[in-house]
């Protein structure tokens, strides 16, 4: 393999896991924040009890 | 593009799209402030951060416009070789996602910042040393990301240059606001909306600017550009620099404060170290994306160059003096309006000259550095200017909604992490008086005694009983206004001497290695004492700041691998002479 074949490769490689990623931290971080907010939220009120 | 240079088609619609995006920030950011009630919850939001989040969060701090444009300035200046960076970053964050190294046993002790387990490791002193140094050298980098951001925003914005100090005191202020009352918490919603809009940036000038060039166009300009060289990273780069490369980001992933606070907040080790691996695809891409684009704008200019002729002399001394002394006149005018066409093959025609001269002439030599640096500058800039001539309006404002949700993050998770650290391990330390000297605890389960705490069963800080929860959470976010306040005078005053990435790498030189030295030696080596990370620190700095000193002319690279081999030969030297007191004590 010469060597702009290899670094095209690697550059699909980086673009494609980059945007496929990004998609599913846009779709699964929202559960997650939500998640949070609600231990936070207990938290909150264990301090204040 | 035209001979009067470049003018950006960013437009109101444009000015309004960044404005919402920042303002649904500020929105998101302040309004969580309401769970902020410990320093706990402040500093690594009661470790309650999941993977994805996670994810988003440390990307989303570790991307800035700086990080686009050094990225695309390495690509432009050493084409295809540059790649080999990303692929070293993702190699250190598969090793350490799969392996765990450092970050499980960090994560494990509950700490809240690194220099932390440098007292529980090693004492008060090492703890306030590397605090200082660290405080010190994170502060100095992230005071010229304003500078360098600015000019982006110029370029890509057309916004006049008297209001650009305004514009990046605005920026600045919309970080303090929402980082200094909600913390880490507000940092991890914040990070996840400013992820989204930076991919999408990301992903939007990739579709429009690789098309628009093509990347045969990209590997004609390497080919044609860069004499042999663009394409084979060792005989580029070098080895040292590979090797350095390793080692840096190694130590970046592990123990750089911004990142080591991702892997704190993580709901447990676990969690932190599939984070790891997930981000390592990311990271490919954070150095990859921009590289090919700083590629795209090498290609994008030459494919415009206009012709340049060799000035008339009677000998190639003359010619070339000649040449610099053209560029000296209109090097700076043509690169602020974006005639990079015109710049570009005049340095590289001056190079060229110097380059076959400088065997005869030490002034050739002195003129062949000189258009290195104009190169690197033109390096800096060309990707913004590409993005500025071949951006429609509309896309324009979502591109620099994107970048300016990166350089929010960055500055408010860079704020975070250094203000945590000169509030906890360099002020707090000394407030509280007192020196504690500790067993010498490698992991969680061996931390016992002073450190046992009804919160975290068998960890506390011992500077916790010391001074109140509340007092800590006053001092990190009075820390967090004054670090906005320094930055803002520092990047007016401040005149950046050479190249961005040069300045950039020795401040963060200043205490990587050692840092990385003197964790790893505590966690892994019963015998580290804290003479050998004293030691080390003190040597692994002193070498760093080597490369300042210019008769002794060390190159980044060299310096940065003098400040490993320091850092480790101080920390073994030191340990072995003076070994710590809880190794004598098992022998």
């Amino acid at each position: 393999m010469s060597w702009p074949s290899f670094w095209l490769f690697a550059f699909v490689v980086a673009f494609l896991s980059f945007v496929l990623i990004s998609l599913v931290i846009a779709v699964r971080g929202v559960g997650e924040i939500r998640e949070l907010f609600r231990a936070l939220e207990e938290e909150r009120g264990r301090r204040t009890s | 593009v035209s001979t009067g240079g470049i003018a950006t088609s960013f437009s109101l619609l444009d000015g309004s799209i960044a404005a919402l995006s920042l303002a649904a920030t500020l929105w998101a950011g302040l309004r969580v402030k309401r769970y902020i009630g410990t320093i706990e919850s402040y500093l690594v939001a009661s470790r309650g951060m999941g993977l994805y989040v996670g994810a988003a969060s440390l990307l989303s701090t570790e991307v800035g416009i700086i990080t686009f444009m050094y990225q695309a300035q390495l690509g432009f200046v050493a084409g295809f070789s540059a790649f080999v960076v990303g692929l070293i970053t993702l190699a250190v964050c598969l090793l350490v996602g799969r392996t765990g190294f450092v970050i499980t046993r960090l994560r494990e002790m509950q700490i809240l910042t690194v220099p932390e387990y440098f007292e529980r490791r090693y004492g008060r002193g090492v703890r306030v040393l590397a605090g200082v140094l660290m405080a010190l050298g994170g502060s100095l980098n992230l005071g010229i990301f304003p500078i360098i951001e600015a000019r982006f925003l110029a370029i890509v914005t057309g916004i006049p240059s008297r209001y650009l100090g305004w514009t990046m005191a605005a920026l600045l202020l919309v970080a303090l606001a929402y980082t200094a009352l909600g913390g880490m918490v507000s940092l991890i919603v914040t990070n996840y909306v400013q992820y989204v809009l930076l991919a999408a940036g990301t992903v939007a000038v990739t579709l429009v600017c690789l098309p628009e060039v093509g990347w045969g166009a990209m590997v004609g300009a390497v080919e044609g550009h860069m004499g042999g060289h663009g394409f084979d990273p060792v005989a580029d780069l070098g080895a040292g620099f590979i090797l350095w490369q390793v080692l840096l980001w190694i130590a970046l992933m592990t123990v750089w404060q911004s990142v080591a606070m991702r892997t704190f907040s993580t709901r447990d080790a676990a969690v932190g170290r599939k984070m790891f691996t997930l981000t390592g695809f990311l990271f490919l891409g954070r150095a990859l994306i921009p590289m090919a684009w700083g590629i795209a704008a090498l290609a994008f200019f030459w494919a415009r160059a206009e012709p340049v002729a060799a000035p008339a002399g009677a000998t190639p001394g003359a010619q070339i003096e000649s040449l610099d002394a053209r560029l000296d006149e209109t090097f700076r005018e043509d690169l602020d309006a974006g005639r990079l066409q015109r710049a570009l093959p005049e340095v590289d025609l001056l190079e060229r000259l110097a380059r076959e001269e400088k065997a005869r002439s030490p002034e050739a030599a002195r003129l062949e550095a000189s258009a290195r640096d104009r190169r690197g500058e033109i390096g800096l800039l060309a990707m913004p200017w590409m993005l500025a001539a071949t951006l429609p309006t509309g896309l324009l404002g979502l591109v620099v909604a994107g970048m300016l949700a990166a350089s929010i993050s960055t500055y408010a998770g860079y704020f975070l992490g250094w203000s945590s650290i000169i509030a906890q391990d360099v002020v707090a330390p000394m407030l509280s008086g007192g020196t504690f000297v500790g067993a010498v605890p490698r992991k969680a389960s061996e931390l016992t005694g002073p450190y046992a705490s009804p919160t975290h069963p068998g960890v506390s800080s011992p500077d916790g009983a010391a001074l109140p929860g509340h007092t800590r959470l006053f001092l990190t976010r009075v820390t967090v206004v004054a670090l906005t306040a320094f930055l803002m005078v520092w990047s007016l005053v401040y005149d950046l001497p050479g190249p961005a990435y040069f300045y950039l790498q020795v401040t963060a030189n200043l205490f990587m290695a050692p840092t990385l030295v003197a964790v790893v030696g505590g966690l892994y080596w019963r015998r580290a004492s804290a003479f050998g990370a004293a030691l080390s620190f003190v040597l692994g700095a002193g070498a760093s700041l080597a490369y300042l000193v210019p008769w002794l002319e060390l190159g980044v690279a060299t310096a940065g691998n003098l400040s490993w081999a320091l850092a480790v030969a101080g920390f073994v030297a030191g340990s072995v002479l003076s070994p710590s007191r809880g190794a004598e004590a098992r022998a």
